[in-house]
């Protein structure tokens, strides 16, 4: 029964978005207001099927309902519920269809909030949405169907993945993720609708700021959390591999950084329009390329996904979008053509410029190294894989030159600086910066890239602060009352701007935290008996004890080490290897980590004698790990600080709804 | 709109699309396998639930399909029917059907052939997951055919489908290859085709041409 | 109005940026590229064969494994169709390793034929796998250990 729910919800929401799509462009087109408003309608319908489709599944997880095949594959009985839940994006299947159930809520939150305010542009930008739709409601009824029968019905499935049920990270990571994915396609979405209605002022890009903020937020959360997990639970200490699977969601995520800031270029001075129009048709295309990579095995990753005739619809789908957006890009290109020009090279404008070249050489290098084993094998049939070294190589400037315009922004203003005022600003962030440097070489510290990391992260953390510091004493001068007081109503003033500069610094305080946690990392193996000690930077670890544990679900090997800190305990760790049951005998590593602002000490299980005599570790010193998830945080806090919904200002929707009726199109 | 412009645009995403369409055809998890156009590795395994033994020398003359499963994997259960379609309609015109029962026990293999309602073909056991080593096994399912010479002529790595069976199975039985040509000493103990098989493929061969 | 002088300007820096980029990019790529092989194809290169980093692939042959916890030595061959090579790794076996497994091993072949490997890689497919006879449920294994912490 719930199998049959479900699977009808989703076809019934495919035969919708079809027809949506269709009413669309032919309401335009015919300019027939009913046909246009149905296909709205189709957008809420469909949200409300996936709705359907979705708690369908949940609860044919939650009854343990083997017959659903999604059942079947991931589900158990001795699974926690918590995990038989969240399951539901542990798998191929599950994973499209709540992806269709997110790509569902925001076409119909945007059409909800534009309405018909936006005329032929919001009724092709809902075609989009709903064709975008109709593809992934396809995968669900065909290739990526979560409701098939299994016969004869299983009595008990294998549960999920254990490297997934490990760790509650992975409850977070995959929402995000999608979240930040899908929320890519609502500015694509108007982009072309821009393009296709023939409206290409800046409408789509003032209409969609929240969406594309929003969604960039979600995405930064989201690659944070998989590097946090991926921390957390893979037991070599690191966060970030260059792995094809990180690599497909750092792409989109670096050309929607660059857009961003171009936007704002194009909001402000008019330049960059064809640019901002590719960039944000590039970023939905690279999440379509980053789902099809992953999801297809077309490149090789640790990270083992199901494979199956899917990479074939995703191939098919990328080939209409992309030959479709390229076609209306360039055949609107002359219509694009920039209002404005460059008044001067050292504004903010050249900065954003600035911008956008390293985050387009970011883009090319970081593609370039995914797909190279592909290019590799078509010219000359070898199979290779591109290490690690090669990202490091190339990206480590472009970090270092990115942290630094980080810096230099905020001082100059838009359309020509004064350079006295820029004199002034440089003074602190730069002497902060040769300070930094000056430290670090008497420290003894010699790498190249990490001393100009440094000394670049330095001059942007002060850079950015120093203008929220300037531009709270200039409110108190004027009367703004207590520091905090001045500070909100600083913030509030311009909560783009301030929002911005928030991001900023959690940017450079991950910066910081990734740099000195790759120049500085110790690492040590052994294997030691009860009672021996392993020394590291400054911690020792006392082996205490190694105990079993027999759970529902799984069994649990666990060690107790007690931590050292110049002779005197501080505390105990329980590195861990955990065996789920149903899925066999391979035990899943679970480090202990314990987090100071300083530093980490990481400790991994890696062997063991049965008897509960020895153990073999890895003792990992990383410092100041902690501060890439800080700085993320802040980064999110700033990016939704900045677009949070405020009655002062008239809303970009209003604003353009009167636009709309002067020029008399709704 | 300019027409031109976009004519650029198709020309741009040729290239790129290509290379990704020619990249699904690859499985970069996979190393390529030596395998196809090399000999099989003999095997002697016993049938599971029976007093007999299954030696892959003893099949030349046979196209022999091997499958590898296992009781815990999802996809065997998928595949199963194709197969046993593709076993009954292939035995009857000499092709041999086995599956070797991969990482798992007996006991587990015989509740799961009841839970899927039989298999129509005998499984083999492989102790200690010799035979799987030495075919190059990643994983389950696998599907291995091997042709009159007992040569491996494909490597199907993921579950088979019958018409992907049949398309594979069909030429062979065909066309059969030319039989191996004994070179003499350890070699031809080790691909050589007994007389029996001899006679086998070339009774094929005369009923193709007359 | 920028004038058609720092247009072209413009432009040469662009092309001279792009082009340095595209080289280093080039460069870096040849030097980094790591190769897959199996152990037959490793040592049909001959002398080639030595001391370049390749990512080898094949399974653990059963019985061959040999761990040293207190030296941190792991020692195995790999193996695909009859070509054997024997593998050394300074570090403890992933959580995942076992015999008869394939795994790739990143690392160089030694002049004394031994494969000394950096980073050991446990090749799942997406299903895992079930208990074979051979082994006890690790309750099992473990029940002493158990026993004297309940």
């Amino acid at each position: 029964m719930t199998r049959i729910i479900g699977s009808s919800a989703v076809i019934a929401a495919l035969a919708i978005a079809s027809y949506g799509m269709i009413a669309a462009v032919v309401g335009v087109k015919r300019r027939e207001a009913a046909l246009v408003r149905s296909a709205r309608a189709a957008a809420y319908t469909c949200f409300g099927l996936m709705t359907v489709a979705n708690l369908a599944m949940i609860y044919g997880l939650v009854t343990h309902d083997f017959s659903i095949d999604y059942v079947a594959q991931v589900g158990s009985r001795a699974t926690p519920v918590f995990f038989t839940v969240i399951s539901l994006w542990s798998a191929l299947e599950g994973s499209i269809l709540f992806w269709g159930w997110v790509l569902a809520l925001y076409a119909a939150l945007a059409m909800w909030i534009t309405k018909s305010s936006l005329g032929s542009l919001g009724a092709y930008a809902n075609a989009v949405l709903l064709f975008v739709s109709a593809f992934f409601y396809i995968l669900l009824v065909g290739p990526a169907n979560p409701f098939g029968l299994v016969s004869p019905v299983p009595l008990d499935g294998p549960g999920p993945n254990p490297l997934l049920q490990n760790h509650i990270l992975m409850a977070v990571h995959p929402p995000l993720l999608y979240l930040g994915y899908v929320g890519m396609t609502v500015p694509f979405a108007f982009g072309l609708g821009a393009l296709l209605s023939g409206r290409l002022d800046d409408t789509w890009l003032r209409v969609t700021r929240t969406w594309t903020v929003a969604a960039w937020s979600f995405l930064t959360l989201a690659i944070v959390a998989g590097m946090w997990w991926s921390y957390e639970v893979l037991g070599w200490g690191g966060y970030w591999a260059w792995d094809p699977v990180e690599n497909a969601s750092f792409l989109p995520w670096l050309t929607a950084t660059a857009f961003m800031h171009s936007a704002m270029v194009q909001e402000r001075r008019g330049l960059l329009r064809v640019w901002n129009m590719s960039l944000i048709i590039a970023t939905f295309l690279l999440t379509i390329l980053g789902t099809f990579l992953t999801r297809s095995g077309v490149i090789s990753s640790v990270h083992a996904f199901g494979e199956g005739p899917i990479g074939t619809y995703f191939l098919a789908f990328m080939a209409v979008t992309l030959v479709f957006s390229m076609v209306m890009l360039l055949g609107r290109s002359t219509e694009l053509r920039s209002e404005g020009h460059l008044d001067s090279m050292a504004s903010r404008e050249t900065v954003f410029l600035g911008n956008n070249l390293l985050f387009t050489a970011f883009t090319f290098t970081v593609l370039l190294g995914t797909l190279f084993p592909i290019l590799a094998e078509a010219a000359r049939g070898v199979k290779v894989s591109v290490g690690a070294p090669f990202f490091n190589m190339m990206t480590i400037p472009l970090c270092v030159a990115l942290i630094f315009l980080v810096g230099v922004g905020p001082m100059l203003p838009w359309r020509v600086a004064n350079m006295e005022e820029l004199r002034r600003k440089l003074r602190i962030p730069g002497g902060a910066a040769v300070l930094t440097l000056a430290v670090a070489l008497t420290l003894g510290m010699r790498d190249f890239w990490g001393l100009l990391a440094f000394t670049a992260g330095a001059f942007a953390l002060l850079g950015n602060v120093q203008e929220f510091v300037l531009g709270t004493m200039a409110r108190r001068r004027a009367g703004g009352g207590s520091i905090p007081r001045a500070l909100w109503g600083l913030m509030n003033s311009n909560p783009r701007r301030y929002g911005g500069y928030t991001a900023h610094i959690g940017l450079v305080l991950m910066a910081i935290g990734i740099t000195a946690s790759s120049a500085f990392r110790m690492e040590r193996e052994a294997t030691v008996r009860l009672g021996e000690m392993v020394e590291l930077g400054g911690y020792t670890v006392r082996f205490e004890e190694l105990w079993a544990e027999d759970q529902p679900h799984r069994f649990v090997v666990g060690s107790r080490f007690a931590v050292l800190i110049n002779g005197r305990e501080r505390g105990e760790m329980n590195p861990r290897l955990n065996y789920y049951r149903a899925r066999g005998s391979e035990p899943i590593t679970t480090p202990s980590v314990r987090t100071r602002a300083h530093n980490d000490l990481y400790l991994t299980l890696l062997a063991f004698e049965s008897d509960g005599s020895s153990a073999t570790v890895t003792v990992i010193v990383e410092p100041l790990v902690v501060w890439i998830w800080i700085g993320s945080l802040i980064i999110a806090m700033g990016a939704f600080f900045s677009i949070w919904p405020r009655r002062r200002r008239p809303s970009p929707v209003r604003r353009t709804r009167n636009e709309l009726q002067e020029a008399g199109v709704a | 709109m300019n027409w031109k412009r976009s004519a650029v645009g198709v020309g741009i995403s040729v290239p790129i699309l290509a290379l990704l369409a020619f990249g699904m055809t690859k499985n970069p998890n996979v190393i390529p396998s030596p395998l196809p156009g090399r000999p099989a590795p003999e095997f002697a395994l016993p049938v599971m639930d029976e007093p007999d033994t299954v030696r892959l020398a003893d099949l030349r003359g046979n196209v022999v399909v091997l499958n590898f499963w296992a009781s815990w994997c999802l996809e065997c259960r998928h595949e199963h029917s194709d197969l046993s379609m593709a076993a009954r309609l292939f035995e009857p015109q000499g092709v041999r059907f086995y599956g070797v029962l991969y990482n798992d026990t007996p006991t587990n293999g015989r509740t799961w052939i009841r839970e899927m309602g039989g298999q129509y073909y005998p499984s083999l056991v492989d102790e200690g997951s010799r035979t799987a080593v030495s075919y190059g096994l990643y994983g389950v399912p696998e599907t291995f055919i091997i042709d009159q010479n007992g040569t491996v002529v494909h490597k199907q790595i993921g579950p088979i489908t019958l018409s992907r069976l049949s398309a594979l199975i069909q030429p062979l039985l065909d066309e059969p290859p030319a039989p191996a040509v004994p070179v003499g000493g350890d070699e031809a103990a080790g691909t050589g085709v007994t007389d029996d098989a001899m006679e086998a493929v070339a009774g094929d061969a005369a009923e193709v041409t007359s | 109005m920028m004038g058609k002088k720092r247009v072209i300007g413009g432009v040469v820096a662009l092309v001279i940026v792009l082009s340095g980029f595209g080289y280093l990019m080039y460069g870096g790529i040849g030097e980094n590229l790591v190769y897959f092989v199996t152990p037959a194809e490793l040592l049909e290169r001959g002398d080639d064969a030595y001391e370049r980093p390749v990512r080898l692939g094949g399974q653990v042959v059963p019985g061959t494994v040999r761990w040293n916890a207190d030296e941190l030595d792991l020692r195995f061959t790999l193996q695909d169709e009859d070509v054997h090579v024997e593998v050394i790794s300074r570090k403890a076996p992933p959580a995942m390793f076992r015999e008869g497994q394939g795994v790739i091993v990143e690392g160089s072949l030694n002049r004394d034929g031994v494969f000394e490997s950096s980073n050991l890689m446990v090749k799942h497919s997406n299903e895992y796998r079930a208990p074979d006879d051979h082994e006890v449920m690790p309750a099992e294994k473990y029940r002493d250990l158990i026993r004297q912490t309940n």
